[in-house]
């Protein structure tokens, strides 16, 4: 089961290293979208460092999102601290509200182009995925499961650390594909703002009617995408919980 | 030695414990009996404070309670709770030895243990240490619910109902071994159960439980002999009294030498010289129920008391019923 995944995880590495360190080998296959005599190859920077900036900008992102998300999550989920839950719910419920678009518009002004406007309105709306199933992976353990952790005498951070997480690890993980997937998708806003990223081909391909830039760079950041949530659900199933469940 | 003294627990309307008062002696077990919703498992809460009184105080030999780090108090006190509560990402193994391994037992010894109880709870640990609680059925992870809860080598231990889902086979089986850890290693217990023959066979004493209020607290036999109305309205019909106290005692402490001669074993049998046939026989650990049974199965009032495969004497149906008789 997980060789399987390891396998299809190295194919589709292997594609997406192609794609990006040797795009020349797609150059016939992509020029068939153009007009003759327009370029098919992006070559304004190697499709390697976009794709570098374009990950780095959304794990980045999503790394801080899932610190933060799962910290209220874990905060609002103490006894005594359950009438902090509607409020964290309020405050991550209103930064998903702005499309990120909206967010970017109110960062620029604020912090400059690049890649702050685009890494803080990632942040915002992906905090959301990874609070939500933090909170939700936790409530969901049963409270007699709670109850024996407590009564065999573990303080309450040893029944955090070692029964509340890893019995929420893989909701918390589905919450960071969920963000991780968007990030990476909309990692390619950024572009528009002059972040470094893979948004920069599909923009010039739209700014040149260049479809070749446009399907090239739309392939790329979807490969991403799916590479990384591949590895996510792979890392998921490897999960103590998980392979318990997988075991019975 | 633990002391309960006025204690009271108050869930909104619902008085859950009300003032309530006992104490379980070293090395005792007290059985805490009573109908669904008196409030035994709040009771087991409070000793261990995984819940705190609304009035009371609980004292752990001579010491009150409230004044100990719960977790430290809890790690002393190994606890079953009733609906098990295995930890799902562990296997059972890896919750058998949680308390060890907090404790910072070395990991030879923590397998050594964990190998330990799993034999005595009649699991193969071969066959289950690996296994995941999901894996098992609701007997076995009864089981090794009392694995975990006896692994740190407790001073006390509380049990909600752990021998609930066993089949009666094994439920007597693991009474008797409970009984005998609990002799052996001076185990103060508190043993919650809805079941009045396990209570008098586990119980030094029995405590009855309603609504919250501790009804009656005593020997079982003495509970038997002198029921509260409430008692022999919930348990026993007092039809079963004589039964039910013979069952409190065993054969070895009331048998009478051997007639010269009468008793021979032929193999596993035993051979009436005098009658000139095979008769029945009973082990010096049967209860006087068991031996009054095998009488009447034989159709005779004498029978010879074996203990491992040699007769030590005989038991005769005068000496059982003058022990069954009212007072
Ligand atoms: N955490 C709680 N919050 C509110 N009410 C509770 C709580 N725990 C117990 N109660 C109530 O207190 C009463 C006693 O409950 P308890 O669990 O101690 O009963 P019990 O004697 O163990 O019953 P059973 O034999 O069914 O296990 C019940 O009415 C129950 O509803
Ligand atoms: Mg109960």
């Amino acid at each position: 089961m997980i060789r399987r995944d390891l396998a299809v995880i190295a194919l589709l590495a292997a594609l997406f290293g192609v794609l990006v360190l040797a795009p020349g080998l797609f150059e016939p296959l992509l020029a068939q979208l153009n007009a003759p005599g327009q370029p098919a190859l992006y070559d304004r920077d190697t499709l390697l460092n976009l794709a570098l900036w374009h990950f780095a900008t959304a794990a980045a992102a999503a790394s801080i999102a899932l610190a933060v998300g799962l910290a209220l999550g874990i905060a609002v989920t103490r006894p005594g601290n359950e009438e902090f839950l509607p409020l964290a719910r309020a405050l991550s419920n209103a930064a998903q509200a702005f499309p990120p678009v909206a967010i970017l518009a109110i960062a620029v002004p604020l912090v400059g182009f690049g890649f702050e406007p685009t890494f803080i309105a990632l942040l915002a709306y992906g905090l959301l995925p990874v609070f939500e199933y933090s909170v939700g992976g936790i409530r969901t353990i049963p409270a007699q499961v709670l109850e024996a952790a407590r009564g065999t005498g573990m303080s309450p951070g040893q029944v955090l650390a070692e029964i509340e997480l890893p019995l929420a690890a893989p909701v918390i993980l589905a919450g960071v594909r969920v963000t991780a997937a968007f990030s990476i998708g909309t990692a390619t806003l950024g572009s528009t703002v002059g972040a470094k990223g893979l948004g920069e081909v599909i923009v010039a391909g739209l700014q040149t009617s260049n479809l070749a830039f446009i399907v090239g760079g739309g392939l790329i950041v979807a490969l991403l995408a799916i590479l990384v949530d591949h590895g996510l659900a792979t890392i998921g199933r490897m999960l103590p919980a998980a392979r318990a469940v997988a075991a019975a | 030695m633990i002391e309960v003294e006025g204690l009271s627990k108050r869930f909104g309307e619902v008085l859950a414990v009300d003032d309530v008062s006992f104490s379980v002696a070293e090395g005792e077990v007290l059985a805490l009996v009573g109908t669904s919703g008196s409030g035994k498992s709040t009771t087991l809460r409070l000793v261990n404070r995984l819940i705190e009184p609304t009035s009371g105080v609980v004292r752990l030999r001579g010491a009150e309670t409230r004044e100990m780090p719960p977790e430290k108090l809890r790690r002393e006190m190994g606890y079953v709770i009733q609906s098990v509560g295995l930890f799902p990402h562990w296997t059972v193994a890896e919750n058998i030895a949680v308390l060890p391994r907090l404790l910072g037992w070395e990991k030879t010894r923590i397998a050594g243990r964990v190998d330990e109880l799993l034999r005595l709870l009649a699991l193969d640990p071969a066959e289950f240490g690996g296994k995941y609680p999901r894996q098992l059925s609701g007997g076995q992870q009864q089981r090794v619910g009392v694995a975990r809860a006896l692994a740190g080598e407790p001073s006390v231990l509380l049990m909600d109902e752990p021998f609930g889902a066993l089949d009666p086979v094994t439920r007597a089986r693991l009474q008797d071994e409970f009984a005998a850890i609990q002799r052996e290693r001076g185990i103060t217990a508190i043993v919650v159960t809805h079941d009045l023959d396990e209570a008098f066979k586990l119980g030094h004493r029995v405590a009855l439980m309603d609504r919250g209020r501790l009804l009656q607290i005593g020997t079982p036999e003495s509970l038997i002999r002198s029921p509260s109305e409430w008692m022999v309205r919930q348990f026993v019909g007092p039809e079963e009294r004589a039964l039910r106290i013979l069952s409190l005692h065993r054969v070895a402490d009331h048998l009478a030498p051997a007639e010269p001669g009468r008793w021979r074993m032929d193999g596993r049998h035993a051979f009436d010289a005098v009658a000139d046939k095979p008769i029945g026989r009973v082990e010096h650990r049967d209860t006087l129920r068991e031996a009054l049974s095998a009488m009447v199965w034989n159709g005779t009032d004498l029978l010879p008391v074996v203990r491992d495969g040699e007769v030590i004497g005989q038991i005769s149906a005068a000496a059982i019923q003058a022990v069954g008789r009212r007072g």
